[in-house]
């Protein structure tokens, strides 16, 4: 097939504005998927995708669509994740496409992350066709979304093209656009293979599957291959495209997308981002990569039962592959055992990676309390990243703590300025300027820490703004501030799992809150136990458990005595799992709720 | 097999924090009741080697037998299994069930020692607990067990009852003390599942309060032992040579046949327990089968463990042999912080560790 009749695009959007469901359409409509397969949200094939509704691996998928000028085209679409935690898929997807539609709910209008997203399109200068989708709402209304298209995003508004994924209007058009608007990929001439790598997954019954762009060239079953970055041969084992399913072919071509099975061993051979080449005529020079994602947020992963230590590093490995975003290191804790420190692009990404190792690879785990990265400067002048607060040195030690910041956009109703601005306070941030978006929604750029915005920052967002506003960031270096190390005492003893980072202002509320909630559950013990929360030895907070006053039953009925035998056993087992911290014996879920993310 | 024991699962009125196996007779026929308890005690007989010393009929509340049933059953248990060696026949009965000629052939029929379930001795209480009996009927009942010459009679009593002030717990104790009895089993109120109080537990309407159980049972303590009882197990008292035989028997790991609806049994380290349910119990035994509806096969380890929990709360105490594999550590801070004492080597609970037994039980077999 001629490169001419190829087109590439992505369809991009702020989240929930109907991108997977579109793609679905496009699917239904030109025979990719049949009525019968067709099931709402086709393409996130996750359980987790489909339960929570969002998107988050990027979904590539070849379809075949007669154009009314008689030809019929081939058309790969990378459908993408709408939330920011997972724009670097985004980013990825589009270095493998010539244009994208922008897709705008016309009930909601331009968002943070269309404005966001579209700027990472233009940027790798692609064709932006926008989509007003969702007119069959009551709520819709075009005119004010085309004139948003023209006053904020500088598109032409002439261009767009209206439609309802969900009720089917408007497919057609948006295919012509495509076919019309969306130019085909260039190739150099040259025949040499280069393919770019921008997704790979693990496979249980294939091995390691990566999903290629091909730029130049072609590649098929039983070529000799090269990763280029780390100069390995791989003979090629299967190729094929996604019609959503693998489907095996003879070969991929010049402005092809589609997956490429090679002999890799192992997980950590295949990179994102990466070249791969004829190795009997390479390139000269690699294609060019990715931009290098760094973990913005991190938290301590533990299994269970510490028999779970190498299966969890084998499912940690196996996921890695797949996300390369997520990375991860052995590290132990007084309190957990041995686990991992794991780095991850934001709070949804971890929730998300902690879903998958419990579902996907049935791991028990617990995980830790998110924490940024922080830059310590000790009194001797050296330098130490810190991203576990238990590492700190003493705080006697310490000169100056800086902390990631970050520029964020806000985009709200005028009427929720004054409410938005007393959170951004809140979280120490500032605000740098306002931006008037139309008579009635306003853009605020502001800066704050990344710790602040970690938690609880887009749900404040979203439930002062009934859901109007929303939001997105990019870093901004990192800031000195007076943070300070709080350690957690139980019985005198400090427990470093609870060792945390907070501004100096915060500490005191933090220290209570932390003593609150321990005091909430660790089970009283025989003995009175006190609780504090200490900085640099000084107490700014504390609780005490009074100890048990009564635990005995009546009797043991008619020497039925088996019941009372179990619930002793019960306890013994309970106590298997607890963690004796001096006398005290604090039981695992204890652990668990204090530290797991959401409380 | 020296001990038995008998349940009559039948109440005139079933009390809401109970949760034993009973109902009311409702259309049981009574006569085939006994039958049954009968037949299945020649199935035993003909099974095993039983020669008893102690004989325990509970319930329920066996008094709730008319007097011919009850002088059928007691008579056909003696005649089957042979009672030459029964040094404490035991029966447990309620305020309003025993007439003084009841007790007469109780008494006859070689019985030695009367439960009786008071509970309290003031209005309001045993309004709370629903009894059917007055302060004054329980007394009534009392005197005529004594009057028919039970060598020993023990009056049961609750506390930590919803409501209960410290008052009316005192002056139960009192009022119990003065009819002198020779035994007092002072039980705690348990919130047992499947019960109404459970229920109002649950919805919030009774609320468990450890400080006042604590203050109760130090008063029971403390009152009973300065009248001369001592506390051999953590809800008995008994004057001295007046301890019961049979309950010593399961708190020392004794081998025990039960009989009747939901009676447990345990032979060795093999445990049963008969059908819970009247109805399918009298098929079964009818039937010809022996109505047990499960049994399990203790570990030794599950047989130490309910040796250690049963034995701690007897003033006994656990031997020191039981204890090898407990930590030193855990050891030394119980002695320490005064939970247990250690002599003639035995462990026994201290006063302050009588009302944690439950935990400190966890502790040494944890
Ligand atoms: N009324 C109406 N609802 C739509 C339309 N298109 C999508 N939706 C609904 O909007 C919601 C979000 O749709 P998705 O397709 O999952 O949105 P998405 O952009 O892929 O979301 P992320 O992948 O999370 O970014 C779903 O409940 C869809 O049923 C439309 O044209 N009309
Ligand atoms: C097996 S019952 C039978 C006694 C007899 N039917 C009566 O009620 O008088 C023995 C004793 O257990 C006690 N008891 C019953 N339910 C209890 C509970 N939930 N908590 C504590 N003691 C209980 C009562 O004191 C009762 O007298
Ligand atoms: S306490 Fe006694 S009378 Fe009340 S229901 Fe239980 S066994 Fe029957
Ligand atoms: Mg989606």
């Amino acid at each position: 097939m001629s490169i001419e009749l190829t087109r590439n695009f992505s369809i991009i959007a702020h989240i929930d504005h109907g991108k997977t469901t579109l793609s679905d359409r496009l699917l239904g409509f030109t025979n990719t998927i049949t009525t019968r397969e067709a099931q709402d949200q086709h393409l996130d094939a996750m359980d987790l995708e489909r339960e929570r509704g969002i998107t988050i691996k990027a979904h590539p998928v070849c379809m075949f669509y007669k154009a009314k000028d008689g030809k019929t085209y081939k058309l790969n679409l990378l459908d993408t994740p709408g939330h920011v935690d997972f724009s670097y898929e985004v980013s990825r997807s589009l270095a493998g496409c010539e244009g994208a539609l922008l897709l705008v709910d016309a009930s909601q209008g331009v968002e943070a992350q269309t404005v966001a997203n579209l700027n990472l399109a233009l940027g790798q200068n692609l064709h932006v066709i926008p989509v007003i989708n969702k007119i069959d709402l009551p709520a819709a209304d075009v005119d004010k979304v085309k004139r948003q298209l023209e006053e904020i995003l500088q598109l032409p508004a002439d261009e767009a093209v209206s439609a309802s994924a969900k009720m089917g209007i408007g497919i057609e058009d948006i295919l012509e656009a495509i076919v019309r608007l969306i130019p085909p990929p260039t190739d150099p001439g040259d025949g040499v293979l280069r393919a770019s790598v921008f997704d790979s997954v693990f496979d249980n019954y294939r091995g390691v599957v990566s999903y290629v762009r091909i730029f130049s060239g072609s590649i098929q079953r039983g070529m000799k291959i090269q990763m280029m970055s780390t100069g390995q041969n791989y003979e090629v084992k299967d190729v094929g495209v996604f019609k959503p399913k693998m489907v095996a072919c003879d070969k991929l071509e010049s402005g092809d997308v589609g997956y490429v099975i090679a002999n890799v061993k192992s997980t950590a051979d295949v990179k994102i981002g990466d070249t791969i080449t004829e190795t009997r005529n390479p390139a000269k020079e690699p294609l060019p990569g990715f931009k290098e994602i760094h973990p913005m947020v991190f938290s301590g992963i533990y299994p269970v039962t510490t028999d779970d230590f190498e299966s969890l590093k084998a499912a940690m490995g196996k996921l890695q592959i797949n996300d390369s975003a997520f990375t991860y290191m052995a590290e132990s804790s007084v309190a957990l055992g041995f686990g991992f420190r794991c780095g991850f692009l934001g709070l949804l990404h971890m929730e998300i990676v902690v879903e998958r190792l419990r579902r996907e690879f049935n791991m028990d785990i617990i995980s830790t309390y998110p924490s940024v990265v922080y830059e310590v400067k000790k009194t001797d002048g050296t330098e130490l990243v810190v991203d576990n607060p238990s590492f700190l040195p003493p705080a006697g030690e310490i000169e100056e703590i800086r902390e990631p910041i970050v520029k964020i956009f806000i985009m709200i109703p005028n009427e929720n300025i004054g409410d938005i601005m007393n959170i951004v306070m809140d979280k120490r941030g500032m605000l740098d300027h306002t931006e008037t978006i139309d008579d009635r929604r306003v853009m605020l750029h502001c800066v704050l820490p990344l710790n602040e915005i970690l938690v609880d920052f887009n749900d404040k967002l979203k439930s002062v703004t009934r859901g109007y506003g929303s939001m997105d960031y990019e870093h901004a270096g990192y800031r000195a501030d007076e943070l300070v190390k709080m350690d957690m005492l139980i019985a005198g003893d400090p427990v470093d799992a609870f060792s945390c980072i907070v501004h100096r202002t915060k500490a005191e509320s933090r220290g209570r809150q932390l003593c609150e909630k321990l005091k909430e559950v660790i089970p009283q013990q025989l003995f009175v136990v006190a609780i504090q929360a200490a900085i640099g030895g000084k107490i700014i907070a504390r609780e005490s458990i009074s100890a048990l006053r009564k635990n005995v039953t009546a009797k043991c009925y008619g020497g039925d005595i088996t019941r009372k035998r179990k619930l002793l056993e019960k306890q013994k087992e309970g106590k298997k799992k607890m963690k004796a911290i001096g006398k005290v014996n604090i039981p695992q879920e204890a652990f668990i709720e204090v530290l797991k993310t959401n409380n | 097999m020296h001990h038995l024991y008998v349940h009559i699962p039948f109440c005139h009125r079933v009390c809401p924090y109970c949760a034993f196996y009973k109902h009311t007779p409702g259309n049981t026929q009574m006569a085939a009741f006994v039958d049954a308890v009968v037949a299945e005690t020649r199935r035993y007989r003909d099974k095993m080697e039983i020669n008893l010393h102690t004989v325990f009929l509970g319930g329920g509340t066996p008094t709730a037998l008319s007097e011919t049933h009850l002088e059928r059953l007691l008579t056909e248990l003696r005649e089957t299994l042979g009672f030459e060696h029964v040094t404490e026949f035991t029966l447990e009965a309620n305020p309003m069930t025993v007439t003084a000629k009841k007790a007469a052939m109780m008494r006859a029929q070689g019985v030695t020692r009367v439960s009786l379930g008071v509970q309290a001795w003031d209005e309001p209480t045993l309004k709370t607990l629903g009894r059917d009996h007055s302060p004054a009927e329980a007394a009534e009942t009392f005197a005529i067990l004594r009057e028919a010459g039970f060598p020993s009679l023990n009056i049961d009593l609750m506390f930590s009852v919803p409501g209960q002030t410290m008052e009316q717990w005192a002056g139960s104790l009192e009022r119990a003390l003065e009819l002198k009895p020779d035994h007092i089993s002072a039980y705690n109120l348990n919130y047992e599942e499947d019960t109404d109080f459970f229920d109002k537990l649950q919805r919030g309407l009774f609320q468990e309060a450890p400080e006042r159980d604590a203050d109760f049972f130090f008063h029971a303590l403390d009152t009973l032992e300065r009248a001369g009882f001592r506390h051999y197990e953590i809800s008995n008292y008994a004057r001295p040579g007046h301890e019961s035989a049979h309950n010593a028997a399961y708190w020392f790991g004794k081998d025990y046949l039960g009989l009747g609806p939901s009676a447990v049994s345990t032979q060795g380290l093999t445990r049963w327990k008969n059908i819970a349910d009247t109805q399918r119990y009298l098929d079964a035994v009818q039937a010809g089968l022996l109505p047990q509806q499960e049994a399990e096969q203790l570990t030794p380890d599950q047989h130490q463990l309910e040796r250690i929990a049963l034995e701690l709360r007897t003033a006994q105490g656990v031997p020191l042999t039981r204890l090898e594999t407990v930590p030193p550590q855990t050891m030394a801070t119980l002695q320490s912080e005064g939970f247990i004492e250690i002599s003639d080597a035995h462990v026994r609970l201290t006063r302050q560790g009588k009302t944690l037994a439950d935990s400190i039980a966890g502790e040494l077999v944890g």
